[in-house]
């Protein structure tokens, strides 16, 4: 049984469509990744996995159950978790408190959390300097990480990460990627949004969107290897 | 001179409490609430009902007089606030002072519009600060005004509720994506402010003869006026703003009083305000803390 699975997801914003039918599976312990052009509906997808966007149709299951129509908060509480595009970490606040808020489902274990806190940092020793940085003073590439080890803090079981690389250099993007497999060996599934397919060296799995729809899923080797693929569907040979 | 500056910190003290709850409710939610003072108005009436009517023991009165004022936040925020959230805030602004005054009306409805007195907590007796008369009353609002900024100090840095209120102010979609319920905290914002304002009214009540509407018409505006000088988001800057609202007000009175001006309060008052409006108007302490 997959942990994940979408089955003919419809929705959009107001009235316009951007999903036509999105059906995808993960299975537990996998990484996958969604490459697709901008404005594809990949970031569409990852908030209705997260609940924060309704569903007009189709089922979204997870670890067996429906979820579809659940609210965000339900789904933290259930393990599945995300790191959204954009920044969009508590600027005013630490980095530490931003961590701490990440921890919000788990927060009576103070134990668990402490633990969390220090793995999160032995991964990100970045943010291990910045600690006590208010998180709307650190660079966008900073920020961005700081997105993904908040989504950790949750101790999730499924981790969704939309644009995991976005603004960063190709040598830090590697940097994240290898920090993803180490999140992944840990135990956690993930599911990244790119755009830099140097992404695939860390994938199990390899979905690619295209206005509104899946056009491709398979192994991420396969897509690796396979630059006609890419190509034909992203327009980027490497 | 100095009697002035004591009176005006006593003074302050009312107008800091007030001016907390006016900086949790923006924090949390971005709205300027005129609202804050009938939380107190309404808790002396329940808490003064219950003692002088149904001689009800003073410390059960006064946790009854705090449980209506919660009451109200949540219901005003159920009813008003909720289904406004994502209108203009000026309209909730609006709403929030029709609220008020529906309110006044209801406590004049019910409570007639006669000047009532509630007793003070802990007896009648009057001090002597470098000359100026001090009741008890006045030195129980002050500590319980310095414990509160002790206890709201740790409330927002230590724990994860009081994160998660400054959360909501900052990132609504972050709040979300976090696990955290906005309704949720929305409820409890208001209700903590209700608490806030029904601790500074059942607290003001006993220091003169009180009527309705008296939070509102006496401390709403120094309030605010405390609450912007502080920054409109910083806990301490509203403790400090009413200390100098008050300060000024009282200053004001002891040197303008010679010219015979009338209303040489409300005149500082407002002085004042625009002074910080036009030349800082980020607040002494503009930042969220
Ligand atoms: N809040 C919104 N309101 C209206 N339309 C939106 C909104 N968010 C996204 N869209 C539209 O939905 C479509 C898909 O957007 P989405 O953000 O899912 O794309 P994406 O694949 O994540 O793109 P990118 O790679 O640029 O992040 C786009 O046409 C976009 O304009
Ligand atoms: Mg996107």
């Amino acid at each position: 049984m997959p942990l994940l699975e979408l089955d003919g997801l419809r929705t959009g914003y107001g009235a316009v469509p951007v999903l036509h039918g999105v059906s995808l599976s993960v299975e537990e312990g996998e990484t996958a990744v969604m490459l697709g052009l901008n404005g594809a509906g990949k970031t569409t997808t990852m908030i209705s996995i997260a609940g924060l966007l309704r569903p007009w149709a189709g089922r979204i299951h997870f670890d067996g159950k429906p979820i579809h129509g659940k609210d965000a908060r339900e789904l933290v509480e259930m393990g599945i978790v995300l790191a959204p595009e954009g920044r969009h970490v508590f600027p005013a606040l630490s980095v530490q408190n931003n961590l701490r808020l990440g921890a919000w489902p788990k927060r009576r274990d103070a134990g668990l959390v402490k633990r969390t806190m220090d793995r999160v940092f032995e991964v990100f020793p970045r943010l291990l300097e910045r600690r006590d940085q208010l998180a709307g003073t650190l660079s966008g590439g900073e920020q961005q990480m700081l997105a993904i080890a908040r989504g950790m803090m949750a101790s999730p079981r499924l981790l969704l990460v939309d644009e995991a690389s976005l603004g960063l250099s190709p040598k830090l993007a590697q940097e994240v990627f290898e920090t993803m497999r180490r999140i992944n060996r840990d135990g956690t599934t993930v599911v990244i949004v790119e755009q830099n397919a140097g992404v695939l060296r860390i994938a199990s799995r390899a979905f690619i969107m295209l206005k509104g729809q899946i056009v491709y899923a398979g192994a991420g080797e396969e897509l690796r290897r396979g630059g006609e693929l890419r190509k034909a569907y992203l327009g980027t040979p490497d | 001179m100095l009697t002035s500056l004591v009176i005006g910190v006593f003074q302050g003290a009312t107008y800091g409490l007030l001016a907390v709850g006016l900086v949790l409710v923006y924090k949390g939610t971005r709205v300027f609430n005129f609202m804050q003072g009938e939380f107190g108005t309404v808790a002396a009436y329940a808490t003064w009902g219950l003692v002088a009517n149904a001689h009800v023991p003073y410390g059960f009165a006064v946790l009854a007089g705090l449980a209506c004022a919660v009451l109200l936040g949540l219901v005003v925020e159920r009813l008003v606030i909720r289904p406004l959230l994502d209108s203009p805030k000026i309209t909730l602004l609006v709403a929030t002072v029709g609220a008020a005054l529906l309110t006044i009306s209801l406590t004049t409805l019910f409570g007639k519009s006669e000047g009532r007195v509630l007793a003070p907590a802990l007896g009648s007796k009057n001090f002597f600060i470098l000359g100026a008369g001090v009741a008890t009353q006045q030195l129980l609002l002050v500590a319980v005004l310095a414990g509160l900024a002790v206890a709201l100090a740790y409330f927002f840095s230590r724990t994860d509720l009081g994160l998660a209120v400054l959360a909501t102010s900052q990132d609504a979609f972050a709040t979300r994506v976090v696990g955290i319920s906005v309704p949720a905290m929305s409820r409890f914002i208001w209700g903590f402010a209700a608490l806030l304002g029904g601790i500074a009214g059942i607290l003001q009540a006993p220091i003169g003869v009180f009527g309705p509407g008296f939070m509102t018409g006496l401390f709403i505006v120094p309030a605010f006026t405390a609450a912007v000088l502080g920054g409109m988001t910083s806990l301490p800057g509203a403790f400090l703003g009413g200390e100098l609202v008050g300060v000024a007000q009282s200053l004001g009175i002891y040197y303008l009083e010679r010219f015979h001006i009338p209303g040489t309060a409300d005149l500082t008052v407002f002085a004042l305000l625009l002074a910080v409006l036009l030349v800082r108007p980020q607040g002494l302490l503009g930042k969220e803390a």
